[in-house]
């Protein structure tokens, strides 16, 4: 083709653009590629910008973004071998000891810090003039000190302690560490000082337990460079902490927002998608004539597609532009409903996302609107003489293969995982194929039964009238069924996995949810615990006893050699697990392999085993226990695998009998291991709880305090409101991506009409020729559109109890459960809405004088 | 073009003057099958017709005067027979090779204007102008609808036309590609007869100026008998009428 026809067909094109925009039609297949694009975009940038900005928080939280912890100091080498890949160094020393002022004796973990510190963020500090924002840590020779240990040992600023055998000043109380994250791993209060005084300190000598951490911070091509390094570290033991493997846990409530978001957004596009594909269709309808005249005035098949696709990629860009426009100010909506929880500021939206968004909407268009837009390119110039000469529409299964396959590819983009696009892809088209049998069945029901109403009434006969004109429109008529049934089914079910979050989430936290800790309680302390504070409080875990063992050997051999090369660095070996005993099941656990202890009448000989276990040796039988399923995973642990724990001076050999699953966020004490009754009583230990104590009691802390010295009392309101924080603010989040789900389903619905508003005119003017009064046509017309939106609410129903229990189970983690309300909402609800839409925009129609309806059909 | 130009001979249907042939048919045949049964519309139909020359084609409603046209302009393909538009034949040429050789060639006039609804009137007769290989000037569309009459009335849309400016306006888009064959399909079916009768005059005085060839389809015998030639489609044949035969309603 010259370059001076394709001039003439892009001006053509643009011409007919303009005016175009004018059609109801394009209108339509305008508004929902806006959409598609605008979700898309939306969600796409603003997962973009959190991702990146987690990514910041998580080597935030770390410290750096690579962390090496082991129990000697590092080799020059490594340090050097470091650097030179691009890295910054810090070096931090942990350790625990007694510090001390004047008669006062308390146990601190002291963390001491060198110059960089720290790599990111700032810590928050008390220096005496209100709290102050600092990126370094304390001078030489002063520390500073965690608020709880000044209460506990009565510290003022300015006062001096005592640590091994150096003297330091404490100038300032620590609120918040910069690279700390918000948990609470550390039971004894923090005393951060210099790493250069740590030496006249004397307590970094050989066996005592000190931990030497390097903090790395550098570009990600750094940490691509030193994977192999870390890789090593972590088989010799080092513990290897980088960011992309320990990002921060903002917990399962975000996860899953992630994952609604994703699919709420996809849900849009493929609602858009189904718009598309109605409005072209009506759009092609409507071209034939300008077609056929053009082919009889010598436009070759290639130069018609030209002519039309160009219209319609014209079209696609500006609904690009606009879409992603809306996208970004709708991400920016996002980010300040959620920007309380977000720690950090996030970077700026990139530009990648905006590329995405363009992709889908041409994506979509030739996907949904492809195969439907080359009928025009068949059409034959013959038509001119002879109206009916239409071309075939194209084969419902080209169609639908055509935008399976397109939207698979986007499923592709947005997830990254091809099993998972192709499973989805390859369900939903089982679904289609079952949901087109399946609508079929419905709308012959209930046509027959439409048939068989035998009262005289207007309204019945509207309803026979209505079905018959519905009846003689199969096909198409069952496009529309498919077309709202998806519809009603993706918005039905964005609605309804929101509530469901909800319900999850605010059952996950409920009102009186444990705000404090209790630890430290020994055995003696107990009843006389429990008995202060069961009167003032409302919620109270029980009170589990806890007992220190560290893991000295996996069957039969040295814990390390045992598990898998990556395991080997994991903190449940190098440290000391806080061991439990329970005779029930914990609540919020759930055994997902195996089986609890037997701890009845028949077991009370192997109970007595358990205890000459531990009491005499040889062992004769091992003691069960019950592993959490995470850390089993982990160590690469299964039943039946035995386990040696060494407490106090004994070693006991144990087998793995269940696995427990429990929930991490419940803000209740967790375990990984529990032993059964009758093992571990014989060995120190102390107990834990956690508790509920209203605003109005929190003065009973003051006296748990002074009754009960020994126990160390942990608030966790803070952390408990940042958690209930986030839940709020994902909900609008969620809430807004709903709006724009809703919008697309709207614009499926409105697409749909404007395609069959001619047909329908057609018919209306026929039947106002014979004599039907506007009430009667209205009527029909009514009943129509109503028995179609109530067949398609029935599917829809269907359709959503099938989704959404697959969806709990394999994405949002959630219980299925069937929602009775929906089978009576959505067909009632399907038929007043499209009722009333349909009734709505077929108004103008019941105006116009017959002929001018008549004519209308084939015409704009 | 004077009607001594032309003659009217038996078989099969020649022009008899020395004007060099624009299309010339020879044993068209075009049937029709439904289901088991076929129906023959035209049989073993030939046609010559030379530059410059008239043609009125008369029949009765669904004698397949329209099919006639449409296999004459190339829109439809014969079952049997030959056709030569322009020297080419048209059986050797595909659906996209047939559409190339009307463009700008070839221009239309229909019963029913089949003006696009949503074009301006001069955007309808810059339509042709667009499609052809020919460089299209807005100017050129201008002054064929100045031509028609319709100089102030450029930016009207269709509806805002009556029936007679309508199809002035499909003349215009007819001759703004200064075709050499103008095919037109009942140009008054849908006009009453003064309106028809004005359509008519400006349709042969515009036809006369360019020196167009005209096949003109109708059963208006008094549009037919303005014609150099004139044929009446029956039975699936033509059979050549001479202007004196013809009576008022055919």
């Amino acid at each position: 083709m010259s370059q001076h026809a394709y001039h003439h067909n892009a001006r053509l094109a643009w011409r007919s653009l303009k005016r175009d925009l004018r059609a109801a039609d394009v209108r339509a297949l305008f508004i929902a590629l806006v959409l598609a694009v605008a979700a898309s975009t939306m969600i796409a940038f603003f997962l973009d910008r959190l991702e990146r900005g987690l990514e910041r928080q998580a080597s935030q939280l770390l410290g750096g973004d690579v962390v090496l912890e082991q129990r000697d100091p590092f080799a020059p080498e490594l340090r050097r071998e470091l650097e030179d890949a691009g890295f910054t160094l810090s070096d931090q020393v942990d350790l625990v000891s007694m510090i001390s002022r004047g008669e006062r004796f308390q146990p601190a973990s002291v963390k001491a810090v060198d110059d960089v510190y720290p790599h990111y963020g700032v810590s928050r500090v008390e220096r005496g003039n209100g709290t102050e924002e600092l990126a370094s840590g304390p001078p030489r020779g002063e520390a500073w000190a965690d608020p709880r240990l000044a209460e506990l040992i009565d510290l003022e600023i300015g006062d001096s302690i005592q640590v091994g055998q150096a003297e330091f000043k404490v100038s300032g109380f620590i609120e918040r560490e910069a690279d700390q994250s918000a948990g609470f791993g550390s039971f004894n209060p923090r005393l951060m000082v210099h790493t250069d005084d740590l030496e006249a300190t004397g307590l970094v000598q050989e066996g005592s337990r000190v931990e030497f951490e390097i903090l790395a911070a550098g570009p990600p091509e750094a940490l691509e460079r030193v994977e192999p390094l870390l890789a090593e570290l972590r088989q010799r033991g080092v513990e290897v902490r980088d960011i992309r493997q320990d990002r921060p846990q903002l917990g399962n409530a975000l996860e899953r927002a992630e994952s609604y978001l994703g699919i709420a957004g996809l849900a849009a596009v493929l609602l858009a998608g189904v718009a598309v594909a109605m409005s072209t269709r009506r759009y092609v309808e409507r071209h034939l004539d300008t077609a056929a005249l053009l082919r009889c005035f010598g436009a070759s098949q290639q130069q018609l597609v030209e002519i039309f696709a160009l219209q319609l990629l014209g079209l696609a860009l500006v609904a690009a532009l606009i879409g992603a426009l809306l996208g970004l100010v709708g991400q920016a909506a996002l980010l300040a409903l959620l920007v309380n929880f977000l720690p950090m500021t996030l970077p700026p939206p990139g530009v990648m996302p905006l590329f995405l968004g363009v992709l889908t909407a041409l994506a979509v268009l030739v996907g949904f609107a492809g195969p439907t837009l080359l009928r025009i390119k068949r059409v034959s110039a013959l038509k001119v003489l002879r109206r009916e000469l239409d071309p075939m529409p194209p084969a419902a299964w080209l169609v639908v293969s055509v935008a399976a396959l397109v939207f698979g590819g986007l499923l592709w983009l947005y997830s990254g995982s091809l099993p998972l696009a192709l499973a989805l892809l390859v369900g939903g088209a089982v679904l289609l194929a079952v949901l087109w049998g399946l609508s079929t069945l419905l709308l012959n029901g209930v046509l027959a039964i439409v048939q068989r109403l035998s009262g005289r009434g207007e309204w019945s006969k509207a309803l026979r009238l209505g079905g018959r004109q519905l009846a003689r429109r199969r096909q198409a008529g069952l496009g529309q069924l498919l077309a709202f049934s998806v519809t009603f089914f993706a918005m039905a079910m964005m609605v309804l996995v929101r509530g469901d979050l909800l319900t999850a989430w605010q059952a996950q936290l409920p009102e009186n949810t444990p705000n404090y800790f209790a630890i430290n309680i020994q055995p003696d302390e107990r009843d006389p615990f429990e008995a202060a504070v069961d009167p003032h409080v409302e919620e109270k875990s029980t009170l589990y006893p806890m007992v220190r063992g560290r893991i000295t050997a996996i069957n039969g051999d040295d814990p390390r050699e045992a598990v898998p090369a990556d395991a080997r660095g994991d903190n449940s070996l190098r440290r000391e697990l806080n061991l439990t005993w329970q005779a029930e099941v914990p609540e919020g656990n759930e055994v997902v392999a195996g089986e609890w202890f037997d701890v009845d009448a028949n077991a009370v000989r192997e109970t007595s085993d358990w205890m000459s276990a531990v009491d005499a040796t040889p062992q004769t039988s091992p003691v069960p226990i019950s592993m959490e399923d995470g850390l089993a995973e982990r160590l690469g642990l299964t039943l039946g695998d035995s386990l040696t724990f060494s407490v106090g001076n004994d070693d006991i050999t144990t087998h793995i009998t269940s696995l427990r699953s429990l929930n991490w966020d419940s803000f209740k004490p967790n375990f990984f291991v529990i032993f059964p009754p009758d093992v571990l009583e014989s060995f120190a230990h102390s107990y834990i709880t956690a508790f509920y104590l209203p605003d109005d009691a929190q003065g009973l802390t003051r006296e748990l305090v002074q009754d009960f010295p020994g126990v160390t009392l942990l608030n966790v309101d803070a952390i408990l409101g940042q958690v209930r924080d986030v839940l709020t603010q994902v909900t609008r989040a969620v809430e807004l991506i709903l709006v724009l789900v809703l919008l697309a389903g709207i614009s499926v619905l409105y697409a749909a009409l404007t395609a069959s508003r001619p047909v329908r005119a057609h018919e209306s003017g026929l039947l106002r020729v014979f004599g039907a009064g506007n009430r009667m046509i209205s009527r029909i017309q009514g009943a129509e559109y109503a028995l179609l939106g109530f067949a398609s609410g029935l599917m829809g129903a269907a359709l959503v109890e099938i989704a959404t229990g697959a969806l709990y189970i394999t994405v949002l983690d959630l219980a299925p459960r069937l929602h009775l309300g929906l089978w009576i909402l959505l067909p009632l609800g399907g038929a007043l809405l499209i009722g009333l839409i349909g009734h709505a925009l077929s108004h103008s129609l019941r105006r116009q004088a017959p002929a001018a309806s008549l004519g209308l059909l084939g015409e704009a | 073009m004077s009607d001594s130009s032309s003659s009217y001979v038996s078989a099969p249907y020649a022009h008899a003057s020395s004007a060099p042939s624009v299309l010339k048919a020879q044993s068209l045949c075009k049937s029709v099958t439904s289901g088991e049964r076929s129906l023959t519309i035209l049989h073993e139909l030939s046609l010559d017709v030379a530059a410059g020359e008239s043609v009125a084609i008369l029949g009765k409603s669904g004698s397949g005067k329209s099919t006639l046209l449409g296999l004459l302009a190339g829109l439809d393909t014969p079952t049997d027979g030959e056709l030569t538009l322009f020297g080419k034949q048209l059986s050797r040429l595909d659906e996209d090779g047939r559409a190339a050789l009307r463009a700008g060639r070839v221009g239309f006039v229909f019963q029913n204007f089949q003006l696009l609804p949503s074009l301006s009137a001069l955007e309808n007769v810059l339509l042709p102008l667009e499609i052809s290989p020919r460089v299209g000037e807005s100017q050129t569309a201008q002054e064929w609808l100045a031509r028609v009459g319709l100089g102030e009335r450029t930016s009207h849309l269709p509806k805002q036309l009556s029936g007679g400016e309508q199809q002035r306006v499909a003349i215009a888009r007819a001759f703004v590609t200064d075709p050499e064959l103008v095919f037109a399909d009942e140009p008054t079916g849908n006009l009453d007869p003064d309106t028809g009768a004005q359509v008519i005059d400006l349709l042969f005085s515009l036809n006369q100026e360019a020196g167009t060839t005209l096949i003109l389809v109708t059963h208006d015998h008094a549009l037919a008998r303005r014609c150099n030639r004139c044929l009446r489609l029956e039975n699936g044949r033509l059979t050549p009428f001479t202007p004196e035969s013809l009576g008022e309603d055919a």
